[in-house]
């Protein structure tokens, strides 16, 4: 089956570091499903043929949910000037040498995905310009104004992947 | 001419750090600063709530280690509660923390030391990353996977949720352990204890044939601190806190709450992030370490008999004496994992951890305070709040365990730098060897925003003038 994820991450109280929770959330609507609070995930209820889940965080297990989809795309706020406030790309799988953090990013996670399975969905990432990383909820304006038109941009996203008949991808080179 | 090497950030999502290196006109490295530039300001933005909220709003702090922060938390709390959880409630606490050091400890051996280890500081940053690992050895990357899954899914089940539980409350914890989950943990204990000590066999193995970059790099004298038990054994969640000097002498043990008459802490003007010290010996010489290395260094024994026998060959190291050698911190995060793991059956096989009996209620008494400490996964952690008549806080003291290990990773990174790096000449492996002194640490320099594009990797040669002589960025 033809299935993607969805994979909002970040702080929801850090103001626009959460931002991809209200994109996850808008995007559920659309879709005609219930809203995720703070306390799920998502992650108990996945099986249809767009899940979408809000993490704090990209974490190594997360490989053999990816293993099952053909797609996944990660959203999640920037704060790179040089970048389009809406920022969409896709993301290859690619591994980097640790630095310090425990932290996992979007690349890493399908290199890890290829490795271990030998096969990793296509990748891509939304991303919405933050502004605001204090402590607190809510979302700048200028954020905010960013969360239906990223939503949008998914869902076309979805469309056109679809379209091309994109397929769960064997990985040649495990290394990513 | 002087230089100076900007690397800059040190970190993503535990905020923002940076290592300046300051050359000499001969390209020689002169001195070394570890710099943490985020400010801070949850304390500030704590004060004025009810103190029964902290157990949630701080282990946001950081998607890392919240449990250690809501843990610590609950039990600031319980102070100023003057109420004592009901001993199942304590063990449940002390599950759900072995679970974060399980999933803590594994990631940070697997992932983010075992490249260096396993494939060579100067090994091509291409292939020197755990997908290297998994190309060397799948069947061990697939190990450190469930490893870090089970200490995850201990705290999903007990907690809810996989990184920010809502478990602890002041008085205990808000649900007992159900049949089902404590059937579950224990049925992969003994796969996951076998990894624990496959891991410490490879990093024995590792220091053996390294032994004498081992016994150099980064690795200096220094006072060191821990919680310990009654018995002077190893202990994560609670007892006394113990400090000891250089040579293994006692130099302090107390309770925790008395922390402000024995740790003071030194301001530097080029990090927002402070220096803790045992106020006795004063500033610079009372700087202690704490995490893996500093908790071995205090305890008298761990505890558990596996990480007891391992623990012995551990204190062969330098004759009974402290272990120096920053990269020893990884021989002692596995041998507390293995402690760790073994603690985990010891609570399961406690008939209280299956009672109902998890929550005391409190009266508190305002206005008032309350300190809470535990062993976070990289060291001791402070939490001190002080509240007024309505229960609003007043005052919020936290002393990270990064923290406490500040000025100890900026002495190690900076032996390290005059070790190996060559200011005429930057290579990748030199960089690589200055963030494995800081990397040995574990540090997490605060505060849980990822955003992308937040964390380049950038090293900068500049002239004492401002010029730009040399840059490496990835």
């Amino acid at each position: 089956m033809d299935r993607s994820l969805i994979i909002g991450f970040g702080n929801i109280d850090r103001a626009d570091d959460g931002v991809a929770w209200h994109i996850v959330n808008s995007l559920r609507r659309r879709l005609g499903e219930k809203r995720l609070d703070e306390d799920n995930t998502g992650l108990e209820e996945l099986g249809s043929h767009v899940d979408s889940v809000f993490l704090t965080q990209l974490a190594p297990e997360l490989i053999d949910t990816l293993a099952g989809y053909c797609r996944v795309i990660f959203v999640d706020a920037h704060i790179d000037e040089g970048m389009d406030d809406l920022y969409c790309s896709s993301v290859p799988p690619e591994s980097a040498p640790p630095v310090l953090s425990h932290h996992v990013t979007p690349a890493m996670l399908l290199a890890l995905t290829c490795a271990l399975h030998g096969r990793a969905p296509a990748g891509y990432l939304v991303s919405v310009r933050g502004y605001d990383f204090d402590f607190g909820r809510g979302l700048s304006a200028r954020s905010r104004e960013l969360v239906e038109p990223a939503a949008c941009k998914i869902l076309q996203l979805l469309e056109d992947s679809s379209r091309k008949g994109e397929t769960l991808s064997t990985c040649t080179d495990k290394s990513g | 001419m002087g230089k100076k090497i900007t690397i800059e950030p040190v970190t993503r999502i535990e905020g923002h750090g940076r290592v300046t290196i300051h050359l000499n006109d001969q390209g020689v490295v002169e001195q070394t600063f570890f710099h943490v530039d985020e400010f801070r300001g949850l304390e500030r933005f704590c004060e004025g709530r009810p103190y029964h909220e902290m157990t949630q709003i701080t282990q946001r702090i950081c998607g890392i280690c919240p449990v250690s922060h809501h843990l610590a938390s609950a039990k600031a709390c319980d102070a100023i509660d003057r109420v004592e959880p009901p001993r199942p409630a304590k063990l449940l606490r002390e599950l759900l923390h072995m679970g974060q050091m399980v999933q803590s400890h594994g990631m940070h051996f697997f992932y983010l030391a075992g490249p260096d280890l396993l494939l060579g500081f100067d090994a091509d940053p291409a292939i020197r990353n755990v997908v290297g690992i998994i190309k060397a050895n799948p069947e061990l990357a697939l190990k450190a996977v469930n490893l870090r899954r089970y200490g995850q899914q201990i705290i999903e089940r007990l907690g809810g949720k996989r990184v920010h539980p809502n478990f602890s409350v002041p008085g205990g914890v808000n649900t007992p352990l159900s049949q089902k989950d404590h059937r579950e943990i224990a049925a992969e204990l003994k796969t996951m204890t076998a990894v624990a000590v496959e891991a410490i066999g490879i990093i024995k193995g590792w220091l053996d044939a390294n032994r004498h970059l081992a016994a150099g790099f980064a690795s200096f004298p220094s006072n060191y601190m821990g919680l310990v038990n009654k018995e002077g054994c190893l202990e994560l969640y609670d007892g006394d806190i113990r400090i000891k000097d250089s040579g293994g002498n006692l130099l302090a043990q107390f309770r925790p709450d008395n922390y402000l008459a024995y740790v003071a802490e030194h301001v530097e003007p080029w990090s927002f992030l402070k220096y803790p010290f045992y106020r006795k010996l004063g500033w610079p010489g009372g700087f202690y370490r704490v995490g893996p290395l500093g908790r071995l260094n205090v305890v008298d024994r761990i505890g558990t008999p596996m990480a007891d026998e391992e623990f012995k060959y551990y204190k062969s190291i330098n004759g009974g004496r402290p272990v120096e050698g920053s990269l020893f911190y990884h021989y002692a995060r596995m041998i507390e994992l293995l402690y760790c793991l073994e603690r985990i059956g010891e609570l399961l096989d406690d008939p209280d951890i299956l009672s109902n009996d998890v929550r005391a209620y409190p009266s508190a008494r305002l206005p008032g305070g309350g300190v809470g400490v535990i062993e976070a996964p990289r060291g001791t952690l402070f939490h001190d709040y002080s509240v007024d008549e309505n229960g609003q806080l007043t005052r919020v003291n936290l002393i990270v365990a990064t923290g406490n290990n500040n000025w100890a990773m900026n002495v190690a990174a900076g032996m390290v730098a005059k070790a190996y790096v060559n200011g005429n000449k930057l290579t990748e492996g030199m960089l690589n060897r200055v963030e494995a002194a800081i990397r040995c640490y574990d540090p997490c320099l605060s505060c849980a925003t990822h955003a992308i594009g937040q964390m380049p990797l950038d090293i900068r040669l500049i002239a004492a003038d401002g010029t730009l002589l040399d840059r490496l960025t990835r």
